[in-house]
């Protein structure tokens, strides 16, 4: 490898960085001057303390901090256990019909999330058909209704991040060489034990990555806490866009932001460490 | 556009309300409007290049308002009338985030974009002061001479020079009585605890908080930082214990449809405009009281067209082209004569006191007192904490 990489460079050493150039003008433009603006609005006008917004980030807005991860991480949960049986199933078990469920998985994609969070509100209403089988059933929770409760809004935030966790845990178990799982059972393993000590060590790539593309985006939402919460479930992304559009107060606005980014850049480095995936790529 | 004389444009309301349901409505009305900003972005093109297109800019009048607050014909009306091409947008969803678009461009003096804006009381009165408007060119507009007596004169704008209603409206209570399962009549049946979860109030904080205001016996015309303070505290408790489901902007009015909540801090026309499709929805103004607001058109300062715009307002200030926009979005007209010209063409309409509001109800509107900055801010502060924003 180094070889080749070598002869590369002898050949035009400028080549690689003229590549990469309209990738780091991009990042540049569009990324660092935007993030170094918003750390400047975050640290607020000058006279005031600096850290005004950082400490009513936690005093004031702590609440919705917790509840932001909480949710985001109960959906992340729902999706890696309801997505991974179906890319198994894909993967594995589906034949000739592997790209027509792949193509079911991409689906709701063609439609809004803003349009199919709507719709959600229209399957949870207080009168519909969901909620008075549930109710004959005695398993609504304690308000009587799903709409407006943080049920509904784990629920959406599942329902519209589960293909982020299919389509990575799918490509992952994917590559996997059958011939490992012949040859586990060649070596006396049962199904369960090959899955346990073969597929699923292998496809953490996959898991890791689908997790994260749930996670990270789930804790930033707010259409899901908006349209079926009720005012009691209110995530951080709503406190960010009511600070920044009806309160007008940029500095808390930016704060939170920043505190937002920083707490999962941190969780992620650590995640990423505890499943031994670094060398993900 | 087709003749349809046969039809009122009340019949004609009602018919597109029937085959299509709310949501399509609105999605349909978008859609008519995007058409008529390429039909006039068509127009543009067609009228040569050059010397030809600034004659063509020169002559678009370009319009910012909310959704669903205008007919159909009005503005192809007014182009026929006129030759001024009309770039209608219906953009301004809310007061504050509309505002905080618009702020950066108007403080440096760049152009928005726009002839006419249409915003509320509140915040026309802080474009006004900001210097963000500017005159309304008084030969351009002689039917100014129409506006209702009430309101010639208001505080944030002396004799009306940098602003005119567009359209009145009154904040009070909409209910579902299949919901309810029984009328209403006081701010106190909001807290009812039979209707624990099924009741919503609005993001705007002068109607919410005027209202809450009334139901504790003060005046929300004169009301101090105390008294907000107290309402505040009211809607923060009955928030966290989940007597209030949410707080919303027009959305509350496919739920209070649907059944999902039984009562809502409501606005007129909202309910007046669902009737169509749900005869059952009232709206009540509470005996404590109601809020009156209007709309306001505005002429930004970076506008280069101000004679356009008067002569819109002029259109609009005339009693039978009032009445046709009544029609279709049935709050109040700030235009005198108007009732008359809508008993022509919607006599149903016309007799409803949502439109033509009986003397006992207009007695008990009241406008929210003016706040200055120091107050807007602390009122704001306390109530985005009560509402949990």
């Amino acid at each position: 490898m180094a070889g080749t990489a070598a002869g590369g460079n002898r050949r035009n050493p400028i080549a690689p960085y003229l590549l990469v150039a309209p990738g780091i003008l991009w990042l540049i433009a569009f990324y660092v001057i935007p993030t170094l603006t918003l750390a400047r609005t975050s640290v607020g006008p000058e006279g005031a303390a600096w850290y005004d917004g950082y400490q009513r980030a936690f005093t004031d807005y702590g609440v919705h901090l917790g509840r932001s991860f909480g949710y985001a991480f109960a959906a992340t949960v729902v999706c890696v256990l309801l997505g991974y049986p179906l890319a198994y199933v894909i993967a594995f078990r589906s034949g000739r019909y592997k790209n027509f469920l792949l193509g079911l998985v991409i689906l709701p994609f063609f439609t809004t999330f803003l349009v199919r969070t709507f719709a959600w509100k229209t399957i949870l209403n207080d009168g519909g058909i969901v909620v008075q089988t549930l109710a004959t059933l005695h398993l609504l929770p304690e308000e009587g209704r799903l709409l407006n409760t943080v049920w509904a809004v784990i629920g959406g935030l599942s329902y519209n991040f589960l293909p982020f966790t299919i389509l990575p845990i799918y490509v992952s178990l994917e590559k996997i060489d059958r011939r490992l799982t012949e040859a586990a059972n060649d070596l006396y393993c049962n199904a369960g034990q090959a899955f346990r000590k073969v597929v699923l060590p292998l496809s953490m790539p996959g898991v890791l990555a689908g997790s994260m593309l749930t996670f990270i985006p789930a804790t930033g939402d707010f259409i899901n806490a908006e349209l079926l919460g009720s005012p009691n479930q209110k995530m951080l992304g709503s406190v960010i866009q009511g600070q920044f559009l009806q309160v007008r107060d940029y500095p808390l606005a930016a704060a939170l932001s920043f505190v937002l980014m920083v707490i999962i850049t941190i969780m992620v480095l650590a995640y990423a460490r505890a499943l031994g995936t670094e060398d993900l790529a | 556009m087709t003749k349809r004389d046969t039809y009122s444009e009340q019949e004609l309301t009602a018919m597109v309300h029937r085959a299509l349901s709310r949501r399509q409505f609105l999605g349909r009305t978008a859609l008519a409007a995007g058409g008529l900003t390429l039909g006039s972005a068509f127009l543009n093109a067609c009228q040569g290049k050059d010397a030809g297109q600034a004659a063509a800019a020169a002559k678009t009048v370009r319009i910012s308002n909310w959704p669903l607050y205008i007919d159909q014909k009005t503005v192809a009306d007014f182009e026929a009338a006129t030759g001024i091409t009309t770039v209608y947008t219906e953009d301004v969803n809310d007061n504050n985030e509309f505002f905080a678009k618009i702020d950066e461009p108007l403080k440096r003096g760049q152009s928005i974009d726009r002839d006419i804006i249409v915003l509320t009381d509140w915040m026309a009165g802080r474009l006004i002061k900001l210097g963000y408007t500017q005159p309304i060119p008084a030969d351009k507009f002689p039917n100014k001479a129409n506006l209702v007596d009430g309101l010639t004169n208001v505080g944030f704008d002396p004799g009306r020079l940098h602003s005119v209603p567009w359209m009145s409206g009154m904040a009070g209570i909409g209910y579902n009585p299949k919901v309810t399962g029984r009328e209403l009549t006081s701010v106190a049946d909001l807290f009812d605890p039979k209707f624990k979860g099924k009741i919503t109030m609005l993001t705007e904080m002068r109607d919410t908080l005027g209202l809450v205001m009334m139901g504790e016996g003060k005046d929300p015309a004169a009301c101090t930082v105390e008294d907000a303070r107290l309402a505040c505290a009211k809607i923060k408790q009955y928030r966290e214990n989940g007597h209030i489901r949410g707080f919303t902007g027009n959305d509350y009015a496919e739920d209070l449809a649907a059944g999902n909540i039984a009562v809502a801090v409501a606005w007129s026309g909202d309910i007046q405009g669902l009737a169509a499709d749900n005869p059952d929805l009232r709206w009540i103004a509470p005996t404590e009281g109601a809020m009156l607001y209007s709309d306001n058109m505005l002429i930004p300062k970076t506008s280069d067209r101000p004679e356009l715009a008067a002569a819109f307002m002029d259109y609009c200030y005339t009693p039978a082209h009032s009445a046709q926009i009544i029609a279709a979005a049935p709050y109040l007209s700030p235009v005198k004569g108007t009732a008359e010209e809508l008993a022509k063409i919607a006599p149903t309409l016309a007799s409803s006191p949502l439109v033509n509001v009986p003397a006992d109800v207009t007695a008990r509107l009241k406008v929210f007192k003016w706040l200055d900055d120091a107050e807007d801010q602390e009122f704001n502060r306390l109530f985005q904490d009560a509402i949990g924003a």
